[in-house]
């Protein structure tokens, strides 16, 4: 079991960073898919081993929601918005960078975690939080409204994979409330963006500087 | 029943009101709002009965301090609603009143659910429920400001996610009991046995998470753009009940943290936060150009304040900052429900553009001067005893220079905020603006201003057992 989470985490890990070195939407999109998908296996890997069937539903929820329902929300938002690299004229090297070191901060955070549990599983724990952390990361520094959005699922996924991973899912009520408030914030975030794009013909940040001080 | 009444109501509210307009509408929501305060204090009365009440298997279940954020909350949102029909268009009550509603009932729920995980969701239900009445009004302000509300608060109550698996992981870990392990009051009889080092990181996401929803500085960058772009009514339940569920759960945490690490983590981190917020709204205060801007970082600072007393603890700490919670509560609903009519008779929100208040409309001019006194902190309004309890409480407990500080930026925030309310009242009347309010419409707002003078002059009996009996729940 230890050699399959731990397996599946660092794969998560990883396509966390590619998402951070890619510079095309598309791809980001895809490469996010894939992180979900890898999740929704963790739960079913996890669910299975330990006899666990509320993550069996779970990881079908994380299929339905995150590999296809969001996912196309994000590709409507996309839509009207320009093919274009996501920081044109910055090399992708900096972020890359604090990506990498914000694999490092992740350990360190959660030594006191790992003292404190024997679980088969733990040996994935702060990688997931790693993923949670880069995720912020990529949300704080971006651009537009897409690469906050994408950020914060990207930071929601770490998040479910630590609870995954340290404590195998949280109660059913908890885990169904959590669901239901990510596809509301995207779907609330869609409404908002359409909104601006209407107002603003386009959803860069840097143009909303209406409200200072 | 009383608890399934009370969250039953808002919701069945807010349900049918998505189908009615016109009168009918109205109707509704007058009904909803008046049995949400019925409901309010027959929890409130029935929690100063028994000590406490639980529904569904204790998943629901109010205890003091759930009762007196219950009654708060009850106040506020029926001052809210009595105002509502004046700021909200006919046309558009289909909109707002079930918006209105559900806002209300996550707050409810937050505040009486004995899960911490069910909370959360509550809380972050909080920000669902009220992103489009920030951009009520549908201006270009209004839709940045509900974008970073939505975008900041969803990033921090996430935070506060990765605290409450720490916990929930600290629990099963030790314990093992699945089923009730995220219930309040299960954390609290096993705390003592709990992991210190884990329970402190959680608490620290916990902070920060819920922090960000209670506008403490630094995380509260959001907050002045969403209360002052939202509509008055709206205004006046963020900044006078919202922010404070955020502290609520902050509070429930830190009972927890407490017996895990012993006191002085959490003290040290509220204290350090409290100050920080005091700060940032003193710089701003002292020279403020917009007074819904001007109101919106006044809650900053009183959140600060709070945070101040929690920080400082001790019986008195925790009762004065519970006092204060209410206190700023009453006095911050009745401004921002006064600056509504205020900017809809001078159609601006500018400190520069109001002149001349107290001549062109007296009553809402009279009321705002009466409220701007007491959010100052000025005897004989609760704010001032309060504020004394909590500074008191950090004299005593050895915290000097930090209560110190915080008095010097109290007294900086005062002087901005007396500044800018004298430039708004006195003054040439500019010619055509009127009142259009009439006494009936502000007897609930100077009933509530009327309440901040029981809570400062005499207190009710039952008032200091009440307080006492919070302050031994979150500092046995």
């Amino acid at each position: 079991m230890t050699a399959i989470t731990n397996l599946l985490s660092f794969l998560g890990l990883v396509v966390t960073l590619l998402i951070v070195w890619r510079q095309s939407w598309p791809g980001r999109l895809r490469l996010f898919i894939a992180q979900s998908l890898l999740l929704a296996l963790l739960a079913l890997v996890i669910g299975v081993l330990v006899g666990k069937a509320g993550l069996l539903v779970v990881a079908g929820m994380v299929v339905l929601l995150k590999a296809w329902l969001i996912p196309r929300a994000l590709a409507r938002i996309a839509a009207g918005t320009p093919v274009r690299s996501v920081a044109p004229g910055h090399s992708a090297a900096v972020p890359v960078l604090v990506a990498g070191a914000l694999v490092v901060v992740a350990y360190v955070v959660m030594l006191p975690v790992n003292a404190a549990t024997t679980l088969p599983t733990a040996g994935g724990i702060p990688l997931a939080f790693a993923m949670a952390l880069i995720g912020l990361f990529v949300c704080v520094s971006g651009r537009d409204a897409l690469g906050h959005l994408l950020g914060f699922l990207m930071f929601e996924n770490g998040i479910f994979g630590l609870a995954l991973l340290a404590t195998y899912g949280l109660p059913g009520l908890v885990e169904a409330g959590v669901f239901l408030d990510v596809l509301a914030i995207v779907l609330l975030m869609e409404g908002v963006l359409l909104r601006v794009r209407r107002e603003h013909d386009s959803i860069e940040v840097d143009r909303l500087e209406e409200l200072r001080g | 029943m009383t608890l399934l009444l009370l969250l039953g109501l808002p919701l069945a509210g807010a349900a049918l009101s998505t189908r009615l307009s016109g009168a009918a509408a109205r109707a509704a929501h007058g009904l909803t709002a008046g049995g949400t305060l019925a409901a309010a204090a027959a929890v409130v009365a029935a929690v100063m009965r028994d000590g406490s009440v639980t529904a569904l298997d204790g998943l629901l279940r109010a205890d003091a301090l759930s009762a007196w954020m219950v009654g708060l909350v009850g106040l506020v949102a029926t001052l809210a609603a009595i105002e509502a029909p004046r700021q909200v268009p006919r046309t558009e009550a289909r909109r707002f009143y079930p918006l209105l509603h559900l806002f209300t009932f996550t707050m409810l729920l937050a505040l009486t659910t004995d899960d911490v995980g069910l909370m959360w969701v509550a809380i972050e239900g909080t920000t669902l429920a009220s992103v489009f009445l920030v951009n009520f009004e549908r201006s270009r302000s209004s839709l940045e400001a509900s974008y970073k509300y939505l975008l900041i608060c969803s990033v921090g109550v996430a935070l506060a996610f990765v605290g409450t698996i720490l916990v929930y992981f600290a629990d099963v870990q030790q314990f093992g009991d699945e089923l009730y392990a995220l219930r309040w009051t299960t954390l609290l009889r096993l705390a003592p046995g709990l992991p210190a080092r884990v329970i402190e990181l959680a608490f620290v996401f916990l902070l920060v998470g819920y922090g960000t929803k209670a506008g403490l500085a630094p995380m509260h960058t959001w907050l002045p753009d969403a209360h002052s772009e939202a509509p008055a009514p709206v205004s006046a339940l963020m900044s006078g009940v919202l922010l404070s569920v955020g502290l609520y759960a902050v509070l429930r945490f830190k009972a927890v943290v407490d017996l895990a690490a012993g006191p002085g983590f959490a003290s040290r981190l509220l204290v350090a936060l409290g100050l920080a917020s005091l700060g940032v709204a003193a710089a701003f205060l002292w020279a403020p150009r917009n007074f819904k801007r001007m109101l919106a970082y006044s809650s900053v600072e009183h959140v600060g304040v709070v945070c101040l007393g929690l920080g400082f603890g001790g019986p008195l700490g925790v009762a004065g900052a519970v006092l204060h919670i209410a206190n700023h509560g009453l006095a911050k609903s009745v401004l921002f429900l006064l600056s509504g009519r205020i900017r809809a008779a001078y159609g601006s929100a500018e400190i520069p553009a109001v002149s001349g208040l107290l001549a062109a409309m007296p009553l809402t001019g009279r009321g705002f001067l009466v409220a701007m006194l007491a959010l100052a902190g000025l005897p004989p309004f609760g704010l001032f005893v309060s504020e004394v309890m909590i500074f008191a409480a950090g004299f005593q407990d050895g915290h000097v220079a930090a209560s110190v500080l915080g008095l010097a930026l109290l007294v900086v925030a005062f002087a901005g905020l007396l500044r800018a309310t004298h430039r708004m009242l006195y003054g040439p009347a500019p010619v055509g603006t009127r009142e259009t309010a009439h006494w009936p419409s502000t007897l609930a707002l100077a009933a509530a201003l009327l309440l901040l003078i029981v809570t400062g002059l005499a207190w009710p009996p039952g008032l200091a057992a009440a307080l006492e009996q919070i302050a031994s729940l979150l500092a046995p």
